[in-house]
């Protein structure tokens, strides 16, 4: 389904209104700007709309355990609620900057404003449930004009959610240009290209590499790409409540999301301490794991079983030991090399000692994203700043890593700031 | 005569009754070969705690350490000089790693014969002059896919008179070249030879369904044939029922329901299996299918849900004597089918994964800027 102009349309006529898409753009552009405050509202009462007794299904139908829902819902509850919102935009542009003032060394007064980039185009390659909305709206937040084009599998919800902005504030509907069109129409996707100023992408490497290939030089590329994120433990005497929070966090993902944690480094170079730790860490996830079931799974099983055994086959003669428990695995490599894990459960421990953590960790460039750092109180400040010498992003606990706050960086950048440009004013 | 020859010579590809006691002997001889010549497998065997002398009924077959198919594509592991391989293969790798595989002499003369009875068996094999329409590309310089290869060995059970290629490579996809293939196909119609198509079903799908959007229907020599294998892959959705894919074909080629068949193999475990008139792979007589539980690898009883693997003595040259797939599937006793073959047969059930990707943590490609 198609979303254009407030109007659900199947997709022979989205084609024809993609031909017109420049006429349509340039309409909202003479008519009224977008009133931040109104689309404020129009969240805020989409945030009370959501309950636990009419939505929670929902959620729990995609698979969700109750638990799980019960917080997303909440999250999204408190995402979209206005004092979020207004809290949101005062922590990522601060105060306005409407005031002239004399720059220095100028001889005129300057005026400086944030203004909208103009036309979004926004591309969710990945599917996770909600993010084409939210990216959405960002733009709108940022007061643009937003093209959509939907995931391959969508289900359905961008779009009822979209309506429902609409019907709150109605001026949207020349604000969201929906069209459910696959990124092999190369045509359809160019011409979407063609009409933006900007554009956002979420996605793989391939995703993003496709996107950089397709826009021109005059188009700017915003990208959300995916990203990996692990635990650092440095020191012997870690109590077994901060691994806990790693496990909670590598079952609460199930390791899938850009910050969930896909595997834990040790600050040593000795194989035996990390085969030590991996043995204690295993008794600590498949707790955690126990705790919390999810649905069975057989072709999810079978593949990690497959996995899990062509490493055990692989183990003799090589420095890496694979432990298995009923519910999770953990597998000490000596190689200190960063991979994703797994997933489901399935974790890494690897040696990484302090003196060689940037020599290993700089290669991965763009690709890091969120550290969970455990170790004592004096090697804190250290490790900190070694680790922002690299790419990552965020360094928090364990429990927290896939957790975000009002006003968050995301990937080192205010995501509302990269939507909008400053406009300097001279009279 | 000797034992590989009895079993892989054997006339009937699904008569047990004579093969079962040759088929023990040469699954001990096979492993006893790779044990004394393959210093990792020999450590498998020892880990696992295998016994050679302990295999003496087929119940314990399911013991001999079974080798995920994946190994392959990570690990190069021969039973023979490297040097002493004769051909070598890579997996179709439509997606991510490929195997590496090679064959000796012996085990690929065995396979041959085995190739020849199991063919002739299911009336493939003809001396018929005929024309070819290959469902893949044209081997290009970099398409190197073991599926185009196998494609084209396909095209030497009948002597092909011409080949066609049904797919135009555009360099990152493939497109169908209707036209050029309309006129071949015309031609080839004139001509009166049987004509056979090679290639994935999705391919073949994606062929008739064209010809009849644009109306074209014609009748092929009666003893055209239609050879598809290698399962449905990326069109998984577009994937329609069996006996309205046959219907499309009799309705735009004129050819019959019995003529076409559908293969399985795999590179791992080079073996054909092809599918009888009710659509079941049933098991010949070169191995045995167990189906494992998806989390312990154990066998788990006919008519359930689990990991395809298989037991088979043919090649001597890499220890693949035990491989596990990563298809899921289910086995059945044979009388079950009522196709009249009583071996066992087993349904294909999609493959190992998640089911539907949703992630946005970095895959193991991307980390290094693509390289791996």
């Amino acid at each position: 389904m198609n979303l254009i102009s407030g109007r659900i349309m199947p997709d022979e006529e989205s084609k024809s209104q993609l031909n017109r898409l420049p006429e349509l753009i340039l309409k909202t552009h003479l008519g009224e700007p977008l009133s931040i405050p109104r689309v404020i509202d129009a969240c805020d009462s989409l945030s009370l709309l959501l309950n636990a007794e009419d939505h929670l299904d929902l959620l729990v139908n995609l698979g969700m355990a109750k638990e799980k829902a019960r917080r997303e819902l909440a999250t999204v509850k408190l995402m979209l609620s206005r004092a979020y919102l207004e809290n949101r935009l005062n922590a990522e542009f601060g105060e306005p900057l409407d005031e002239p003032f004399p720059p220095y060394g100028y001889d005129q007064p300057v005026r400086k404003a944030w203004r909208p980039l103009g036309t979004l185009l926004h591309i969710a390659a990945g599917n996770m449930d909600a993010l084409p909305v939210f990216s959405v709206l960002e733009g709108l937040l940022t007061g643009n004009i937003n093209i959509l084009k939907l995931p391959g599998k969508d289900n359905g919800l961008s779009i009822a959610l979209l309506q429902q902005l609409i019907h709150f504030y109605p001026e949207i509907a020349g604000y969201v240009f929906v069209f459910d069109t696959p990124s092999t129409d190369l045509d359809a996707m160019e011409a979407m290209a063609e009409c933006a100023d900007a554009i956002v992408v979420w996605g793989g490497d391939a995703a993003i590499s496709a996107v950089r290939k397709m826009t021109k030089p005059n188009t700017r590329i915003i990208e959300w790409g995916h990203k990996i994120s692990f635990a650092y433990v440095s020191g012997l005497d870690i109590p077994d409540e901060e691994l806990d929070e790693i496990a909670f966090n590598i079952c609460d993902t199930n390791q899938v999301l850009c910050n969930s944690c896909q595997g834990i480094y040790l600050d040593t170079d000795n194989f035996e301490e990390v085969v030590r730790f991996a043995r204690r860490f295993l008794k600590i996830l498949n707790a955690k794991a126990a705790s919390m079931p999810q649905p069975e799974d057989p072709y999810l099983d079978a593949q990690i079983t497959l996995k899990l055994t062509t490493e055990e086959l692989e183990a003799p003669g090589t420095e890496k030991l694979v432990f298995r428990a009923e519910h999770c695995s953990v597998i000490a490599y000596e190689d200190p090399t960063l991979h994703p894990s797994y997933r489901f459960r399935n974790c890494w421990v690897k040696p990484l000692p302090q003196g060689k953590l940037l020599a290993e960790l700089l290669k991965y460039k763009n690709h890091l994203q969120t550290v969970a750092l455990v170790c004592d109180l004096e090697k804190k400040a250290v490790l900190e700043r070694l680790l922002s010498q690299t790419c990552v992003v965020r360094i928090t606990s364990g429990a927290r890593m896939s957790t975000s706050y009002c006003g968050m960086p995301h990937d080192g950048e205010y995501p509302l700031r990269r939507y909008m440009k400053v406009v300097s004013f001279e009279d | 005569m000797n034992d590989r020859l009895k079993l892989f010579g054997q006339r009937n590809p699904y008569d047990l009754t004579k093969s079962q006691p040759i088929f023990l002997r040469l699954m001990r001889d096979t492993i006893h070969f790779h044990r004394d010549h393959c210093p990792p497998y020999r450590q498998m065997l020892e880990t696992a705690g295998f016994h050679l002398e302990n295999l003496t009924s087929e119940d314990y077959l399911a013991k001999i350490p079974v080798i995920p198919t994946l190994y392959f594509k990570r690990n190069r592991i021969f039973s023979i000089p490297e040097e002493k391989l004769v051909i070598k293969a890579t997996s179709s790798g439509t997606k991510g790693a490929q195997s590496q595989v090679g064959f000796d002499l012996k085990s690929l003369l065995t396979g041959i014969l085995m190739m020849i009875r199991f063919f002739s068996y299911h009336h493939i094999l003809s001396l018929r002059p005929t024309n070819y329409i290959i469902l893949g590309y044209e081997p290009s310089e970099h398409t190197q896919m073991g599926a185009i290869k196998t494609a084209y060995n396909t095209t030497k059970f009948a002597p092909a008179l011409h080949r066609a290629y049904a797919l135009r490579d555009t360099g990152t996809d493939y497109e169908l070249d209707i036209e050029g293939l309309t006129k071949t196909l015309h031609r080839y119609a004139q001509q009166g030879f049987p004509v056979r198509f090679v290639g994935f079903p999705s391919h073949m799908y994606f062929l008739t369904n064209t010809l009849k959007e644009n109306h074209i229907q014609l009748k092929l020599n009666r003893h055209s044939k239609i050879l598809l294998g290698g399962g449905w892959k990326q069109f998984s959705n577009e994937e329609i029922d069996r006996e309205s894919f046959f219907q499309l074909i009799q309705e735009t080629l004129g050819i019959e329901k019995t003529h076409c068949f559908e293969f399985f193999s795999a590179v791992e475990h080079p073996l054909p299996y092809c599918k009888c008139g009710n659509g079941h792979f049933h098991v010949p007589i070169y191995s045995r299918v167990i189906i494992r539980d998806v989390s312990t690898l154990q066998p788990v009883p006919n008519g359930s849900l689990g990991l395809l693997s298989f037991v088979s003595p043919l090649v001597l040259s890499m220890p693949i004597a035990s491989v596990v797939t990563d298809d899921l599937a289910v086995l059945h006793d044979g009388i079950q089918c009522g196709c009249g073959i009583k071996t066992p047969y087993f349904d294909l059930l999609g493959r190992a994964g998640v089911s539907q990707i949703q992630t946005c943590t970095t895959d193991a490609a991307a980390l290094l800027g693509g390289k791996k």
